[in-house]
């Protein structure tokens, strides 16, 4: 007779408070549990067994493991934006009100239409969708891929913004211990006695590891009680922080680790105070001590993924720990000693069980302790065959056949009724955090697994992750391994050693290895054996891949998808290396292992982008003046990281109206512009005149003092970097202005020439750029504004002519004021001390009042310098433009001997006369506004390709001019002054003329006003 | 024409309902100072102006009074003093150090400082900076620039809970913003230390 899983009495299930009920939905069913349940064992203690349906055949799959290495449970976790797909159930923690759901199934559980997949199976082989979907290639889009995406889908991703919150912390340590279980404890305690800082995790909420399920005593009690009063010891000790629910994700150089805490997951009342529902821990370790334990093998054998088979201490931990039978009668196919005790464990319940073991001769001491408590074992015998319900949804019984190692075929069978299947093919130590940054590993032929060999990196591995299964040994190699990482951090330290503590357990019987159970009938006729469940790959895809040629294993892996699914092949890779190594009569070092890459386990986005969420995803810079912007309802663009005042449009008052309300109160009376982004660089020293003539295209260094130069930065190519305005401070002192995405980059520049080229300079470069607040006074009026602000010095065109600075104070504001203009108007630019800045902002505006002082943004300071033709980096230049190319050659000094590209501009292609060249554009209809970037061609065809001579640098509409205007750089423009150009567009070909650049006073009487 | 208004970036703002105490520190006078730590006539200047040596350790400072000397690479320094006294103060070194190749810049107001005072403020910074805090290393008196979250910032250990975190100016609203997230009670946490499992 068969039954469902169920829960035992109080005597099982010591992880689960029975005095705590709590309610969860699973598939929209309401469901009891306990506190202290995952979801799989509350799901199964109410009598269900399937979880999900598979990837690829939609086969219904139940609980396979105990916790991280789960593969076929995967469910969605929370409502709305708070839920989170792709969960194992078996790290679900319960708690009240948790809703979860199934994934990849359609319509329901327990029918699903893609399981029609399984039954055309035989048309589903290894390497399916290479095969199927290569042509016609138009399909691919259209038709395959989306029914791939489709068909292929695991969970849904949430809907809406994240409402909780996440962080990030960084963490050092002496030693960082991964894994809490008995050997984890061990070495945590041990490299603590020295005083070092121990970090200890562990993925689960309690410590312990398999202490609570596996035999033998420590120091005389029950190992869990030894590892619960280790753990309650470590955590009050000052140098110890201990961690739980933290999985260690990877590792990276130098012992970089990252840790993934679960802060609040399973608390919902955490959530809602506002607790960071998951924390990133940036671990840099001196040493690390890697106790990650084993994973337990699955057994291949024919349709071992039914729901109901599970791994063997899996099955023991829901019974012992959470008090729940996989069912009533059942079945422990093992190849070693270990499953033993699930069969012991299972009879203490009360539960029918027999033990088929793949190994001939039995006889150490857990089978015999096995035999007398009254369970039948079938030795020298393997499943052959496994009877399930309609649909797969249930295990009804199996078919046992004799084996022998080597043998081949099953001759005679036995049925024996069973309802779950708990199985063991031994264990493989968790190399992944040894192997993500190329520890090197070996074969172990006791075991039949890999176990970590060397490493470049300070990091050991102990216990079960070592391979060392025994308790005893993995108690004196964790405590001789934690005391010498002690001893590395601390040498000095004349702490007392722990004893080590007395072990007492069964020996065990060597294992025999066991990849692949033979069936009866054929492959593929309901004969399926699971290596990989996720990916539902089986031995016979391996073999198949093998078959046609992809011998390597990394290629099989590609080929077949074995190991890449989001559990990472924990429970398939070995399995599938045995069933290579058999079918090409290799050994398995031979076949070779695929790579182990982070993380363990999936982690969340939300702990990657940590706190860097809504205001803080990008570092934004405010200039001093940023509040008064947005009191007046600016726009704001971004320049760099910085936010400008783009424009400030009244109420109701269009984008537009805006920008050319500001650009025509600059030509008329007086505007107002926030400049304080301006880069700014204090150059001081004998050397700095020489530093300027070589850096700049231009002369510097007979700039007399006071006054001011504009100048054309270029790399080493001859190309323009950078440009701005230079004072001359003192003899040895200057002040050079960068453009305002440049001021980092241009110090750097400077820096980096005097480090490295120019070591005997004697110059400091000192960048003052967040010193200053700056503003330009721009417009016929600027004057009469900064008279009224009562400057203590002289305003007159001869006191103060353009391109002269003076420092002083306007009232009793500190000053330095510089005439420069960057729109062609009589200009002033104030820079005042950043923290006095907005007083001055205040008290610019209302001496500017009776003049109507204007506030303009970046966009009209950009229409304005291109009606006088000015250029900008990065609009004008991208990188591949020189100042000939501009039509700056007068500023490329022919005087001086050298200066940074000069000799690039040399070169013969930078010489020609028919490189690109900047232009002004006055399109046919003076409406018509061309856009950024647009293509003017040598020849209009009806459809492209058409030869392409140039494009639109910059393009405005000019409130000014009351027309459009351009600059673009075209071939050999210079020489084709007055001729019109097509630029083909969208459905029209719009006509400009080629002119000069500067559009609005060419005299510059403005400027010099 | 009126007063001077001054106006620090973030005002003088004072946090509340943090885990730490977290404010600005809004009036400070800084100088910017370089010049070669082998000239000893530099050397020597700057100390009989300042009254304090300039530091050559890497990550130390120098306080003497109301005067601190930061050391920030191997040629340069910054000269933390009170604002009223800043300007007589560059006054001064200037004259003194005419001669002796140096650079001595006002950047009072280049950076804002915010200040972390608590038990606890360690692990806040280390939300947002890999330095080892928690190393006999940050000691008071330490002075070390650092990627803070997302920017460039300087570190001075005040005290042994105390911090003053240096950042530029157009980053004081982003800096303080993201103290104020990590910082939450909710999110408080100790490294080390005594821990109480149960309550986990």
């Amino acid at each position: 007779m068969t039954s469902k899983p169920y829960r035992l009495g109080e005597s099982f299930g010591h992880a689960i408070d029975r005095s705590r009920r709590v309610n969860f939905s699973f598939d929209g069913k309401q469901m009891p549990g306990y506190a202290g349940d995952t979801l799989a064992s509350a799901v199964m203690a109410n009598g269900q067994r399937v979880f999900g349906r598979s990837f690829k055949y939609h086969r219904p799959r139940g609980v396979v493991g105990l916790g991280s290495e789960e593969m076929n449970a995967l469910v969605g976790v929370g409502e709305g934006s708070r839920h989170e797909p792709n969960l194992r159930a078996t790290q679900v923690e319960l708690h009240d009100g948790l809703v979860a759901v199934s994934q990849n199934r359609w319509p329901s559980l327990s029918f699903d239409i893609g399981s029609i997949n399984n039954t055309l199976s035989r048309f589903f082989p290894g390497g399916f969708y290479y095969k199927t979907f290569m042509w016609p290639q138009k399909f691919w889009m259209s038709v395959y891929e989306p029914f791939i995406r489709r068909a292929a889908g695991l969970g849904k991703a949430p809907d809406g913004c994240d409402p909780d919150t996440y962080e990030h912390i960084h963490a050092h340590c002496d030693v960082l211990v991964v894994g809490g279980g008995v050997a984890g404890l061990a070495a945590a305690e041990a490299a603590a006695a020295s005083g070092a800082r121990v970090i200890i995790c562990d993925e689960n909420p309690q410590f312990g590891g398999w202490a609570d399920i596996a035999d033998g005593t420590i120091d005389g009690v029950a190992q869990s009680e030894w590892a619960q009063a280790k753990v309650q010891r470590l955590s009050e000790a000052e140098n110890v922080h201990v961690l739980s629910r933290t999985t260690c994700v990877g590792h990276w150089q130098h012992n970089s680790l990252i840790l993934f805490e679960r802060v609040a997951d399973h608390d919902p009342a955490l959530l809602a105070r506002g607790t960071p529902r998951h924390r990133l821990w940036k671990v840099r370790a001196r040493q690390v001590i890697l106790a990650t334990g084993s994973i337990e093998r699955p057994i291949a054998f024919a349709n071992n993924d039914r729901p109901g088979i599970m791994l063997a201490g899996a099955a023991r931990a829901f019974l012992t720990r959470y008090g729940v039978a996989p069912g009533s009668s059942g079945l422990v196919f093992t190849n070693n000693d270990d499953a033993y005790q699930t069969a012991l464990a299972l009879k203490q319940a009360g539960i029918q069980v027999r033990v088929v073991d793949s190994r001939s001769h039995v006889d150490s001491q857990l089978p015999t302790t096995a035999r007398k408590a009254g369970i039948e074992i079938m030795a020298g015998s393997a499943i052959a065959a496994v009877e399930s319900s309609f649909g797969g949804l249930d295990v009804t019984g199996v078919k046992v056949a004799p084996y022998r190692k080597g043998s081949g075929r099953v001759i005679t069978e036995t049925r024996i009724e069973c309802d779950f299947i708990a199985m063991s093919g031994g264990f493989n130590p968790a190399l992944h955090i040894w192997c993500h940054t190329g520890g090197k590993i070996r074969f172990d032929e006791a075991l039949q697994s890999f176990r970590p060999d060397t490493h470049h990196d300070r990091i050991a591995a102990v216990g079960a992750a070592n391979g060392t299964l025994a308790l005893g040994g993995a108690l004196n190699e964790a405590y001789a391994v934690g005391e010498a990482a002690g001893k590395a951090a601390l040498p000095k330290s004349k702490a007392a050693r722990p004893k080590v503590p007395k072990a007492l357990q069964e020996v065990q019987q060597a294992l025999e290895s066991l990849w692949f159970s033979p069936a009866t009938g054929k492959y593929n006729e309901g004969n399926k054996h699971f290596i990989d469940f996720q990916n539902d790959v089986t031995a016979a895809d391996l073999e198949l891949a093998q078959r046609e040629g992809y011998e390597s294993v990394e290629h099989t892996k590609r080929y077949t998808t074995f190991g890449m699914a989001t559990d990472q092949g924990k429970t398939s890779n070995l399995n599938g290396l045995g069933v290579l190594a058999e079918a090409t009569g290799k050994t398995i070092p031979q076949i070779g292992i695929t790579t182990f890459r982070p993380p363990y386990t999936p982690f969340s986005f939300g702990s990657v982008a940590g706190p860097m969420t809504r205001q803080l995803f990008l570092p934004i810079r405010r200039t001093p003046i940023y509040e008064w912007h947005k009191s007046q309802a600016a726009q704001f663009e971004p320049i760099g990281q910085w936010r400008r005042a783009y424009t400030y449009p009244k109420p109701a008052e269009e984008k537009q109206a805006s920008i050319a309300r500001e650009i025509l109160a600059v030509r008329n009376s007086v505007g107002l512009l926030d400049a304080s982004t301006l880069g700014k660089i204090e150059i001081k020293g004998p050397d700095a005149a020489a530093l300027l003539d070589r850096v700049y295209s231009n002369m510097f260094s007979t700039l007399k003092i006071g006054r001011c130069r504009y100048g054309l930065m270029m790399n080493e190519l001859g190309f323009l970097i950078d440009d701005g305005v230079t004072v001359r401070l003192g003899e040895d002192h200057f002040l050079m202005h960068t453009t305002s995405g440049g001021a980092d980059r241009v110090s750097a520049w400077l820096e980096e020439w005097l480090q490295t080229e120019w070591t005997d300079y004697k110059v400091f470069v000192t960048p003052v750029t967040e010193q200053w607040a700056q503003f330009a006074i721009a417009g016929p009026k600027a004057r009469d504004v900064l008279r009224r602000l009562d400057p203590d010095f002289e305003l007159s065109n001869e006191a103060f002519p353009h391109l002269s600075m003076k420092e002083g104070h306007l009232g009793r504001y500190p000053v330095r004021v510089f005439r420069i203009s960057f729109s062609g108007e009589l200009s002033y630019e104030v820079a005042v001390p950043a923290n006095l800045g907005r007083g001055l902002w205040d008290e610019i505006l209302t001496a500017g009042q009776d003049f109507g002082i204007t506030v303009y943004g970046t966009e009209a300071l950009h229409v304005l310098r291109a009606e006088k033709g000015y250029i900008v980096i990065g609009d004008e230049t991208d990188g591949t433009v020189t100042p000939v190319d501009v039509g700056l050659d007068g500023l490329v000094s022919k005087k001086k001997s050298d200066f940074i590209g000069k000799r690039s501009l040399e070169q013969s292609f930078l010489k020609r006369t028919d490189r690109k060249q900047l232009v002004g554009l006055l399109t046919e209809d003076p409406s018509e506004v061309l856009p950024d970037g647009a293509y003017a061609v040598q020849e209009v065809k009806d459809k492209p390709p058409m030869e392409m001579i140039g494009q639109v640098t910059s393009s405005y509409f000019s409130p000014t001019l009351q027309r459009s205007i351009a600059m673009a750089l075209i071939q050999s423009g210079r020489a084709r002054m007055g001729e019109t150009l097509s630029f083909p567009l969208d459905g029209k070909v719009v006509k400009a003329k080629i002119v000069d650049q500067v559009f609005y006073d060419k005299e510059g009487a403005q400027l010099n006003g | 024409m009126a007063e001077l208004q001054y106006e620090s970036a973030l005002k003088g703002r004072e946090a509340s309902g943090l885990s730490i105490r977290l404010r600005e520190i809004a009036e400070r006078g800084m100088i910017d100072l370089r010049g070669f730590a082998s000239d000893r006539k530099f050397m020597n200047a700057a100390k009989e102006i300042l009254g304090v040596d300039l530091p050559k350790q890497p990550r130390t400072s120098n306080t003497w009074g109301e005067m601190r000397a930061f050391w920030l690479s191997t040629d340069q320094w910054l000269i933390i003093c009170p604002r009223s006294k800043m300007a007589e103060l560059l006054t001064a070194l200037r004259k003194r150090l005419q001669g002796i190749h140096a650079l001595a810049v006002d950047v009072s107001d280049m950076r804002s400082v915010l200040r972390l005072e608590g038990d606890g403020a360690r692990e806040v910074l280390l939300k947002g900076c890999s330095l080892d805090l928690l190393s006999d290393e940050y000691s008071p008196g330490t002075v070390r620039r650092m990627r803070f979250a997302e920017i460039a910032a300087l570190l001075h250990v005040v005290e042994e809970d105390m911090f003053d975190v240096y950042v530029f100016r157009s980053y004081a609203e982003y800096a303080w913003d993201f103290i104020c997230a990590t910082a939450r009670p909710e999110a408080e946490l100790r490294l080390f230390g005594k821990q109480d499992l149960a309550a986990s």
